[in-house]
């Protein structure tokens, strides 16, 4: 007792953080209006992809960035909407994702009505998170190997590998506080997130952005093919069905989001209007497999009780859960279970969905995409529907699923998250 | 970048002019390479590559440049002269000299060295450098940008009567600025309440960016070097003045030696205010005399110290922070 009254006690002087500002490049939109109306009215944005229009690809559809030409290894070829106005001195050391997180941030930074010296100072940090960019790393590993070095292009590395998405937008942003890559695959931004909340509640920051990012091409979701973790529907309207009984596996996309976090202070200081309070978070791992979650949700369970404690809210206090559930087989029912020991076992029944089932699987991007939509469903009063069920898993017993959008605003929401190796983050946010 | 970069100025191997000869696929392949690149970039390339003939060479180079410059600044390249510098006219920063030898190598199927690439810093020195790789003839001695300091511990000439700013010396001529203060003491009576510089102190300052080339940039027999005590005026033809220049102006003065044979050498001049003429002299024609090198610390003698530069050294093309 003596223990957890020290832990309030500390808790209580430590500074509330907020998230006030949002961007959004995604699948289902790429701004927050759309993105709102998308999952309101659960639109999903998956469509059949060209690239995977081969015999020898068995899977055949994604979760595509609209607006965007990405495919080519060189970024001057690139083409984004028009309102947003990049340098070849700042795409050029970018990958796919790169581009379209900083449209995002450019929102994020509109959003949340950041001066420049709000963004570039000693105290305003930025975590990302995103798996690289496979696409740039084969192109000028195989240029190096057929050229020799002394053709390779400089700035190959820095647009390719993992960190690429905080290198480039630490320059481009000028930030000067923290700044680094979190790496956890599907848990990443949902890390990112939950480390920028620790970095202004232990009072080392006042703002932090979070970035996540994939390029949710090709080179990006097709290696998952070899698990046999991909959906083979050809209908882009029945691939993403998590919590499915039918459901085949996870359909990937891509794009970028950022989430503006700012201390209580700066909050009062600024006078803006935040989304949401994050509360608290929770992690813990599976310890079981490399690849594949524990059956029965271990982990994913250990992290939810965590962040309820870390946060101090009971379970029953919970109205909606943004779940992990990506569609697969194995994934969505240990989650099911792991929900139903957190949160059924206890005589709770809070609002789950996963909106996976519009965007498609963010993979590193995530965790960060769906705070992002947790925060417009607070704001905008409506928490989104789990789409595509047709006939529940009955591993889902217990839980209220809730298969259409119901218009009540959530007070308080958790948003899941797990990555390869077990890993999993819970992370619960409160409206203002 | 590496400190086991080579150092291997001197191995500079003549081109391997038509070790193969130009394949339709070559020229596919050039006309990838040099796609953003002008037109007439593409064509000079086409030119070189089949006939080896080296003054296609300067067309390649500035397109190339031109390829990488923000589109804002391009213009600065159309009229440049020699003098434009690669850091701070044009903002290419090092990676983006890295990729500008990336593509002119490709193109012009020469190899760089990193250490080679750390003394060019303007258009000019670009030139006569891939000029140099291209005829295989020994790498020039790189431009030199000097501060007042520098200038001021070199010259014979002093304030209140020393028309220099800033100078930068190469092998082939040397470029200064000079800001019209409107305190110079001649400026009182030259003419009375109408401050105009006066053409003879114009042509003086031609004069003086002529010595500070003799003392900094002109080529010597080993163990002599030019007395800077030894350096007199002899005369001049050809001048004539076109603008006036009042206090606020700030003079572009450039000279490039003509001949030059013991004891007399002689340069054309010009001195522009941005882009207007201001004064041309077809010849200064100056005197001088050899003497006996003292061993002296290199800051004077004359050799490239970036130390000698002062605030004025930029960071060198690949001296980048490659923190990765």
């Amino acid at each position: 007792m003596t223990v957890v009254t020290m832990g309030r006690a500390a808790l209580q002087s430590m500074p509330r953080v907020f998230i006030t500002g949002l961007g959004f490049v995604t699948s289902i939109g790429n701004d927050a209006a759309t993105v709102a109306g998308s999952l309101r009215e659960l639109r999903h944005g998956i469509e059949l992809y060209p690239p995977f229009q081969k015999p020898e690809i068995a899977c055949k559809v994604i979760g595509t960035v609209k607006g965007f030409f990405t495919d080519s290894v060189d970024p001057e070829d690139w083409t984004w909407p028009a309102p947003y106005e990049i340098k070849r001195e700042t795409i050029r050391s970018m990958a796919p994702h790169g581009l379209y997180a900083h449209c995002a941030f450019l929102q994020a930074i509109a959003d949340s009505r950041l001066s420049e010296a709000d963004i570039s100072n000693r105290d305003t940090g930025l975590y990302a998170a995103s798996g690289g960019s496979p696409m740039l790393t084969y192109y000028h590993h195989d240029r190096m190997l057929k050229l020799g070095p002394a053709r390779c292009s400089p700035l190959g590395i820095v647009a390719s590998i993992v960190g690429t998405l905080n290198f480039n937008l630490v320059a481009a942003f000028k930030i000067q506080g923290a700044s680094c890559g979190f790496s956890s695959a599907c848990a990443s931004s949902a890390h990112a997130m939950a480390f920028a909340f620790d970095e202004i509640s232990l009072g080392r920051q006042k703002r932090m952005f979070v970035v996540g990012g994939e390029d949710g091409n090709r080179d990006a979701i097709l290696p998952f093919a070899g698990m046999r973790t991909l959906s083979l529907q050809t209908d882009p309207g029945l691939a993403s069905r998590p919590f499915d009984s039918a459901r085949d596996g996870f359909v990937g996309t891509g794009g970028g989001v950022v989430v503006v976090l700012e201390s209580e202070d700066e909050v009062a200081r600024r006078a803006v209007a935040p989304y949401c309070e994050i509360l608290g978070w929770g992690q813990a791992s599976d310890g079981y497999n490399v690849a594949i979650s524990h059956p029965d949700g271990t982990g994913s369970r250990v992290a939810m009780e965590n962040a309820l404690a870390a946060s101090r809210v009971a379970p029953g206090e919970v109205d909606y859960v943004n779940a992990h559930a990506t569609s697969t087989l194995i994934g969505d029912v240990s989650e099911a279970r792991a929900l139903r020991a957190v949160f059924g076992e206890k005589g709770a029944r809070p609002a789950i969905s996963s909106t996976k089932a519009l965007t498609g699987h963010g993979l590193s991007l995530a965790g960060a995409m769906e705070v992002g939509f947790c925060a417009l469903s607070m704001r905008e009063g409506f928490i989104p529907g789990s789409a595509h069920i047709s006939k529940l898993d009955p591993e889902c017993h217990g839980l209220n699923i809730v298969r259409s959008t119901v218009s009540v605003a959530p007070r308080i929401v958790m948003k899941n998250s797990s990555g390869f190796g077990g890993a999993n983050v819970a992370l619960l946010m409160r409206r203002t | 970048m590496s400190d086991t970069a080579q150092t291997s100025v001197s191995s500079n191997k003549p081109f391997p002019i038509a070790t193969k000869p130009f394949a339709p696929d070559d020229e596919a392949a050039l006309r990838e390479a040099l796609k953003r690149c002008s037109p007439s970039t593409f064509e000079a390339a086409v030119q070189f590559r089949k006939t080896g003939n080296a003054d296609h060479m300067p067309a390649v180079v500035i397109g190339v440049i031109e390829r990488f410059v923000e589109p804002d600044l391009r213009a600065k390249l159309k009229d440049a002269d020699d003098d434009l510098r690669l850091i701070e006219d044009l903002g290419i920063d090092s990676l983006t000299m890295m990729e500008i030898v990336i593509l002119v190598e490709d193109v012009l199927q020469l190899t760089i060295n990193n250490d080679e690439l750390r003394n060019l810093r303007t258009v000019g020195d670009v030139k006569t450098f891939i000029d140099c790789k291209i005829r295989g003839l020994p790498l020039p001695r790189p431009t030199k940008f000097l501060p007042i300091e520098h200038i001021g511990a070199v010259m014979p000439v002093q304030p209140p009567f020393l028309f220099l700013n800033e100078a930068s010396v190469s092998s082939t001529g040397a470029n200064g600025k000079y800001k019209i203060t409107g305190q110079e003491f001649f400026l009182q009576g030259h003419f009375k309440d109408n401050p105009v510089m006066p053409a003879s102190i114009m042509l003086e300052a031609l004069g003086q960016l002529a010595v500070l080339f003799l003392l900094e940039g002109a080529a010597t027999e080993p163990g002599k070097e030019i007395g800077a005590n030894t350096i007199f005026f002899t005369g001049c033809e050809g001048v004539r003045a076109h603008r006036m220049c009042k206090p606020g102006d700030i003079l572009t003065l450039s000279i490039k030696p003509k001949r030059m044979k013991m004891p007399l050498a002689t340069f054309e001049g010009a001195i522009r205010v941005g882009q207007e003429k201001a004064v041309i002299a077809e010849d200064i024609t100056l005197t001088f005399a050899f003497v006996e090198s003292v061993v002296a610390p290199s800051a004077v003698n004359g050799t490239a110290q970036p130390a000698a530069d002062g605030e004025h050294s930029a960071t060198p093309p690949l001296r980048v922070a490659m923190n990765g």
